[in-house]
């Protein structure tokens, strides 16, 4: 399953299977361009709608190197931000303070999301990748009593 | 080639004095160089200054060097220093004193068969009548257009300011009778 | 707009005030800089020059060498003209800086006033700091005294700048024997000297917002290799550019520079080869030689110590007897580095010259006209003698018992 807003270009290609170009080929001081095109006002542009290069990471999946995926449930996240801030691979997709999902091209499925998840249950959960998401929300445990 | 050792004291403006005199004689078509060797670079301690002067481009850039003239600003170098180092024959020296000639060469032994080429003036007493402060460089070069004959006083006087244009009027002043004085008193 | 600074036809500079006016009139976007003995008066003066309104530019005051080329790094990368000076420690220091700036293809000058590497500690000048950025990656132009810091600091922002090279560039000269000595220096004119040296054009420059770039990118085992041969390769191919910019200057100026500067070798029989101003020295020391003693002397001097003039070297001392090289840096359990430069360049052609290194000058000890003399004399006497009739390695100008090493074999 390609992930939420999906693109043309995200994740086009596996990170380290780049066409090993030769010394006359590299470019000039390593100096890697974002961008294939000019653009005004990048930082008004949705990834999605950015012009990413082969150069830039966005272009690449590292989908393969997970083993556990975070799933998301709509149902009880109440759209903090937290996973979104501590992401460090910037794929928990949010769009105006809401939630969408997971980037499931670029999440190595460190886990860190469902950490930091402050609901209860949580609403995010770490599921064997080859789980099936209607599935794992299926499952989805219930609310924790507080202890006395 | 002309070859100038100057003997001072850090602050004394020796090197000064050496680059204001190239600055003047480069303005004749004539090639110089101007440096030092400093010793610990601290104000009063003993250091070197050098001018080479020639018609040719001057490729040497060595430190040694048979001096032709010796100026001696600190009174007290001419005692302390070795000031004969590397002379010949023809090697004049001008030495700021306020003792006169005799009495100069009777206590340095190094000068005792050089009397002819000895010539005094009292550089540092010159300077700070006119200038106020012991800032013996430019006395010195006038002494040095007298016995060298490198210059008419009045076209070194004229030249000295424009080497000296930013600073105001009474400090050119000071230093041109500084330079006046010294040019008449050397003996 | 910066103001014009009058200059009169010949000025008496030393090498430090020389480069700073080549800066000035170079109207360089940024100077970050640690001032540093004896290169201090280059960026005092620039900042001076910003002060005054002579220069359209920013001096910023780093906290250490290693931060004044970081700042040089960023501001090149930003897309400035950007230079600055060190010498010895400060050399040293900014030495890591140093290759990051030429593997990222940024052109920035740097003006080197070459002094001795402690321990001991010495303000004056050898040639230690410059032999330690011989494998950085720069351009490294070689000034044998005032005159030529002042040319070679402006055509160093042309050959740097050059979009067929865009490397930064060393001009080095000879700390307090250049920097501190005050010659007959012919400048041109502001007008002139910035239109010789061209408006800057930005390569990537990171202030492009449109085109963002990535400058410092990590390649490991799989990318790394390639970045540096295609880096080697532009500084090998550099020479074309610095040939054309010493054209261009010679037109300008009527005065010539050469890749590898050589003196009365057409019919020379020995050679000194020396960097700096021990060059000049050699020289004069070779014309006395040859009008009072006979010695047919002649004197070879790299210019452009990188990129090496390799192939002129071989054809140079293709027809002469006996070669002393001279290396101002002690080298520490081996021969001198250009030496074995030398020596590299000669073992590939059918000449056969006898070739020694002179260790000299280190600390700035005095390297006197007479030393030459009695070097050439050597050299005389292993031409005459058919083989080295010395050491391999000596030390001139060195008090106490003579240090030698190495023997030539002969069978």
């Amino acid at each position: 399953m390609k992930g939420v807003l999906a693109t043309e270009k995200r994740g086009i290609r596996e990170l380290g299977a780049e066409e090993m170009v030769g010394w006359d080929e590299v470019t000039q001081g390593v100096v890697l361009h974002s961008f294939d095109t000019e653009v005004e006002n990048v930082a008004h542009i949705r990834p999605e709608e950015r012009p990413y290069s082969d150069f830039n990471s966005y272009t690449a999946t590292v989908a393969s190197w997970r083993v556990i995926k975070p799933v998301y449930n709509r149902d009880v996240c109440i759209d903090c931000q937290n996973c979104w801030v501590w992401c460090p691979d910037t794929s928990i997709i949010s769009r105006d303070k809401q939630m969408l999902g997971i980037d499931y091209d670029h999440c190595k499925g460190c886990g860190v999301c469902v950490e930091v998840c402050p609901t209860n249950p949580k609403s995010l959960l770490m599921f064997a990748e080859a789980e099936d998401n209607e599935e794992a929300l299926a499952k989805w445990p219930e609310k924790k009593k507080k202890e006395k | 080639m002309i070859e100038i050792r100057w003997h001072s004291r850090a602050g004394q403006g020796a090197v000064t004095g050496a680059k204001g005199l190239g600055d003047i004689v480069s303005r004749t078509g004539k090639q110089v160089q101007a440096f030092a060797l400093y010793g610990s670079a601290k104000r009063g301690a003993a250091m070197r200054a050098y001018n080479r002067i020639d018609d040719e481009p001057i490729i040497t850039h060595e430190k040694f060097m048979y001096p032709d003239y010796v100026l001696v600003i600190d009174p007290g170098l001419a005692f302390t220093d070795n000031i004969t180092e590397n002379d010949k024959e023809s090697t004049k020296y001008i030495i700021t004193t306020h003792l006169n000639k005799e009495e100069l060469i009777s206590q340095i032994p190094a000068l005792q068969d050089k009397a002819d080429r000895v010539f005094v003036v009292d550089c540092i007493g010159i300077s700070l009548d006119t200038i106020g402060r012991a800032i013996p460089n430019a006395p010195m070069l006038g002494a040095l257009m007298k016995v060298s004959n490198m210059f008419e006083l009045d076209f070194f006087l004229d030249s000295m300011k424009r080497v000296l244009a930013k600073f105001p009027q009474k400090i050119i002043d000071a230093n041109m009778d500084a330079i006046t004085r010294a040019y008449n008193e050397v003996k | 707009m910066a103001d014009k600074m009058e200059l009169n036809e010949v000025e008496v500079w030393d090498g430090n005030y020389a480069a700073s006016q080549a800066l000035r009139q170079a109207q360089v976007d940024v100077v970050a800089a640690y001032p540093i003995t004896p290169s201090t008066p280059i960026v005092e003066n620039y900042g001076a020059y910003v002060a005054n309104g002579y220069v359209d530019g920013e001096y910023v005051m780093a906290e250490s060498e290693h931060g004044a080329m970081s700042a040089c790094v960023g501001a090149a990368a930003a897309g400035g003209r950007v230079a600055t000076a060190t010498s010895s420690q400060g050399f040293m220091l900014m030495l890591e800086v140093l290759y990051q700036a030429s593997g990222m293809r940024l052109p920035i000058v740097l003006t080197v006033v070459n002094r001795a590497v402690a321990s001991p500690l010495n303000v004056r000048g050898d040639h230690g700091d410059m032999y330690a950025g011989r494998d950085s990656g720069w351009v490294q132009i070689d000034a044998f005294n005032a005159q030529e810091a002042y040319d070679l600091t402006l055509c160093a922002f042309k050959i740097g700048e050059d979009l067929d090279v865009r490397l930064p560039v060393m001009v080095h000269q000879d700390g307090f024997v250049t920097s501190h000595t005050a010659q007959n220096v012919y400048p041109l004119s502001d007008e002139e000297a910035y239109a010789f040296v061209g408006d800057y054009k930005p390569v990537d420059e990171m202030l492009d917002f449109s085109r963002p770039v990535t400058y410092g990118a990590q390649t490991e085992e799989d990318w790394h290799y390639e970045h540096k041969a295609k880096q080697h390769k532009a500084l090998m191919e550099s020479y074309k550019v610095i040939d054309k910019v010493f054209e261009e200057f010679e037109k300008k100026t009527g005065r010539k520079y050469n890749r590898l500067e050589q003196y009365m070798m057409e019919d020379a029989e020995v050679a000194i080869v020396a960097l700096g101003t021990t060059v000049e020295t050699a020289i004069y020391a070779a014309e006395q030689l040859r009008k009072d003693e006979g010695i047919k002397a002649g004197v070879v001097a790299p210019r452009s110590f990188r990129p090496f003039p390799y192939n002129e070297i071989r054809e140079a001392l293709a027809n002469v007897k006996s070669v002393a090289v001279l290396d101002r840096s002690c080298p520490m359990g081996a021969m001198g580095a250009l030496y074995n430069e030398i020596c590299g360049a000669m073992a590939s052609t059918p000449a056969n010259p006898l070739v020694t290194n002179y260790i000299y000058g280190l600390g700035g000890r005095d390297f006197a006209v007479e030393d030459a003399k009695n070097i050439f004399r050597e050299q005389k006497a292993n031409a005459d003698a058919g083989y080295i009739t010395t050491e391999l390695q000596q030390f001139s100008g060195l008090r106490g018992p003579k240090l030698a090493f190495y023997e030539a074999k002969r069978s």
